[in-house]
């Protein structure tokens, strides 16, 4: 009886080492790792208050101070209010950034949310072929893609302009003209949005598709039994029982839109004029090509913040108290 | 259990050799391995190959390995490798960059070279953005001229009936060709450039060449600010306006970004397209299959002597963290001062020599014709000097303003005004 329990208690206490073992070996890597991101983090926190550029000497403290100086809250005074050349492209960048996320977010979803319904409303024979053709975009390099649409774009053999030209239209310069423009939005900015749109919706229809496969049928039957059409029934059923998803799509969607970065770098690297100048853009020139770290840092910091309230405001707007 | 600890060892030296090798294969014992960056370039590169091999050929015992990074991750790889301490002991760095990175760079040795030595070794424009303060910080490699300099494409000259070579005496004369060349297609929509002078690097130097040969200057007296808003700079800019009014090219349809001029010509599409000579050797490699004839040649100013501004291009630097900077900057010298071995990297690469003895030589004259056209200006050239950030000021201020100018989304006032007014922020 003795010789039992003993064996019990030593098999219990190798279990509880093994299971901190386990607990170690899985936390610690995760807790250095973690630690890394949280250094880059602190780093661009500090960086954000000097005038720091990598290939200056600087302090004798991670090269901060001495010809790296520090200047308080002078990046962000500037950004605001002054006149350099830096502050003008960051207020520029920042108001394109802005065009960019408002305008790709509603025209995603009525792509996106239409065709998913559609998708889910024909037979199962086609509906796999189908999302897998639309779903392509979104696998694809976003450079292949802004090659691809660089092409069709080109003002003397891009086939948009073969189109215009064989209806008898007047060819456009998509990517370079400054003077075109649409609803006050640059020509150049239409077409890198039409791009990032084409390359991105396959990802949020797939959700929405998933989320009307759980929407419960009974709910929509009982609609139309009492009398509501299809549009109805769409409106005042499917839509708020899909709120959380929703709510999903919009917050991601908008992300992703303000950190876009490499289809406009490689279509427009930012111009015509600095039309299509995004933050990212101009986060990662300021950084690399002009090694201006501390500014970077700083707009970085002004994009974090941006981000965070209006993710805080789509889910205030899009909140909703109850389940199904 | 020993068995266990015995694997972890095994584990952690691995770990431990691979931090510490620093990227350094197996050599020979007593080979002094040095590496050596630079940007991606297969022109360049296969000249640096070449200069490699023929050191190792006089130093059996050092072993030199060339990496190379593409253009944007090759500055991006300087600025966090160089605060590490991690960069490879021989650098390849623009000169006009020393100015910002010479905290981080190491004076190049008196024995090896002083300053009054590299200023008679080398032309005033190449060597003068390595000279910081006075201290030498390395040696070029090439001469960056980006005034002046066109590709003219024979096939169209004689289709639209001009005379060619083209005998060009002033501006109004190849206006004059320009104008012959240019075709539009049915829409209005320009088809072919007669003069393609609309991006970055051509725009830029053409409109700091032209304020010099009109008598101006775009730096004040003691080089602490600039001055854009002058009547020179106002004359060069309506000038270059006038130009595109003149219909020799649409700014909006050919530019930096659309219908680059190395690929417009090579398509067939620009009949004279403004570009620095390095743009010949990367067309031969892209455009293989181009059939037109053409060839180089040199614009005549726009008034006076042909004054003009440049970078100090490509050049060759030591790291202070090599463990053999005696060895690194050897090999900087044998590879920047040596003639023979200056004009083969020069001849490989399709660059201009930054040494004078190097430019004249037959040898040059024989592998790139177009070098003996240019000797007459070349003594004309000055260093464009040393601005708080050279990228920002020409890419991001003048380029951007002037084009604006061109494709007249900004009068030739607005540009000038935004160009000093950014310009002298860049001070701060």
């Amino acid at each position: 009886m003795v010789r039992t329990r003993n064996r019990n208690d030593r098999r219990r206490s190798g279990l509880v080492i093994s299971k901190r073992r386990f607990v170690a070996s899985v936390t610690i890597p995760l807790l250095l790792y973690e630690s890394l991101g949280i250094f880059v983090l602190g780093w661009a926190f500090v960086l954000m208050f000097f005038d720091y550029s990598p290939g200056r000497l600087g302090g004798p403290i991670l090269g901060l101070g001495g010809s790296n100086p520090f200047v308080g809250l002078r990046n962000f005074v500037e950004m605001f209010s002054g006149d350099s050349v830096q502050a003008t492209l960051f207020r520029t960048s920042l108001r394109n950034t802005i065009i960019f996320a408002v305008a790709v977010l509603p025209l995603n979803l009525a792509i996106t949310l239409p065709l998913a319904w559609l998708l889910e409303s024909i037979g199962n024979r086609f509906k796999s072929l189908y999302r897998t053709i639309y779903f392509l975009p979104v696998l694809t390099s976003s450079v292949g893609v802004a090659l691809i649409w660089m092409s069709m774009y080109d003002p003397q053999a891009g086939w948009i302009n073969a189109i215009i030209r064989a209806f008898g239209g007047t060819p456009v310069a998509w990517l370079s003209d400054p003077r075109a423009g649409f609803a006050n939005v640059s020509i150049a900015m239409w077409a890198v949005i039409i791009a990032y749109l084409w390359q991105d919706y396959g990802y949020n229809m797939v959700i929405f598709i998933a989320a009307l496969q759980g929407v419960p049928h009974e709910l929509r039957e009982a609609a139309l039994i009492d009398g509501a059409n299809s549009w109805q029934a769409f409106t005042r059923i499917t839509l708020p029982l899909i709120r959380p998803t929703m709510l999903f799509v919009c917050v991601m969607t908008m992300l992703s839109s303000f950190q876009v970065f490499d289809v406009i770098q490689v279509m427009t690297n930012g111009g015509p004029n600095n039309q299509t100048q995004v933050l990212m853009l101009d986060i990662y020139k300021s950084a690399f090509r002009y090694q201006n770290m501390g500014w970077a840092a700083a707009e970085s910091f002004v994009l974090f913040l941006v981000v965070m309230g209006v993710t805080l405001f789509q889910m205030r707007v899009l909140r909703t108290d109850w389940e199904y | 259990m020993k068995a266990k600890i015995l694997a972890l060892l095994i584990v952690l030296t691995l770990v431990l050799t691979a931090c510490g090798s620093k990227g350094e294969s197996a050599a020979p014992e007593g080979t002094i391995v040095l590496r050596f960056w630079v940007h991606t370039n297969n022109a360049f590169i296969a000249g640096y190959e070449a200069a490699i091999a023929a050191y190792e050929a006089e130093h059996p015992n050092v072993d030199i390995q060339l990496e190379n990074f593409d253009y944007e991750l090759y500055l991006q790889t300087l600025q966090t490798a160089m605060p590490a301490g991690e960069e490879a002991d021989i650098l390849q760095l623009f000169g006009t960059w020393t100015s910002q990175y010479y905290e981080r760079l190491t004076p190049v040795p008196a024995e090896v070279m002083t300053v009054e030595q590299a200023q008679q070794t080398f032309y005033a424009a190449p060597i003068g953005g390595f000279i910081v303060d006075g201290v030498l910080y390395g040696m070029p490699q090439e001469f960056n001229m980006e005034y002046g300099g066109v590709l003219v494409n024979k096939t169209l000259y004689e289709a639209a009936g001009l005379t060619y070579p083209p005998q060009w005496r002033t501006m109004d004369d190849v206006i004059a060709d320009a104008q012959a060349l240019t075709q539009v297609d049915e829409t209005g929509m320009m088809s072919v450039a007669g003069f393609h002078f609309a991006c970055a690097d051509p725009t830029a130097f053409s409109f700091l060449a032209g304020i010099k040969q009109r008598g101006g200057d775009y730096w004040n007296a003691d080089h602490t600010a600039f001055t854009f808003n002058t009547p020179e700079a106002r004359a060069q800019l309506q000038f270059m306006v006038d130009m595109v009014n003149a219909g020799v090219v649409d700014p909006v349809v050919f530019n930096d970004s659309t219908n680059f001029v190395i690929d417009a010509f090579f398509q067939g599409k620009v009949g004279i397209g403004y570009i620095g000579s390095w743009a010949i050797a990367l067309g031969q490699t892209n455009y293989p299959d181009f059939a037109d004839e053409w060839d180089y040649f040199y614009l005549p100013p726009i008034q006076g002597d042909p004054v003009f501004v440049a970078d100090s291009g490509w050049g060759l630097t030591v790291s202070p963290n090599s463990q053999h900077q005696d060895i690194a900057w050897d090999f900087v010298r044998f590879v920047t001062a040596n003639p023979e071995i200056a004009a083969q990297w020069n001849i490989a690469s399709g660059t201009i020599p930054a040494m004078p003895a190097v430019a004249e030589s037959p040898e040059i004259a024989a592998a790139m014709p177009w070098v003996p056209k240019a000797l007459a200006i070349l003594p004309y050239g000055e260093y464009l000097g040393n601005m708080p950030d050279r990228d920002l000021v020409v890419y991001e201020i003048i380029y951007p303003h002037v084009l604006n100018a061109l494709q007249g989304v900004e009068t030739v006032d607005q540009a000038l005004q935004a160009i000093d007014t950014e310009a002298n922020s860049t001070f701060r």
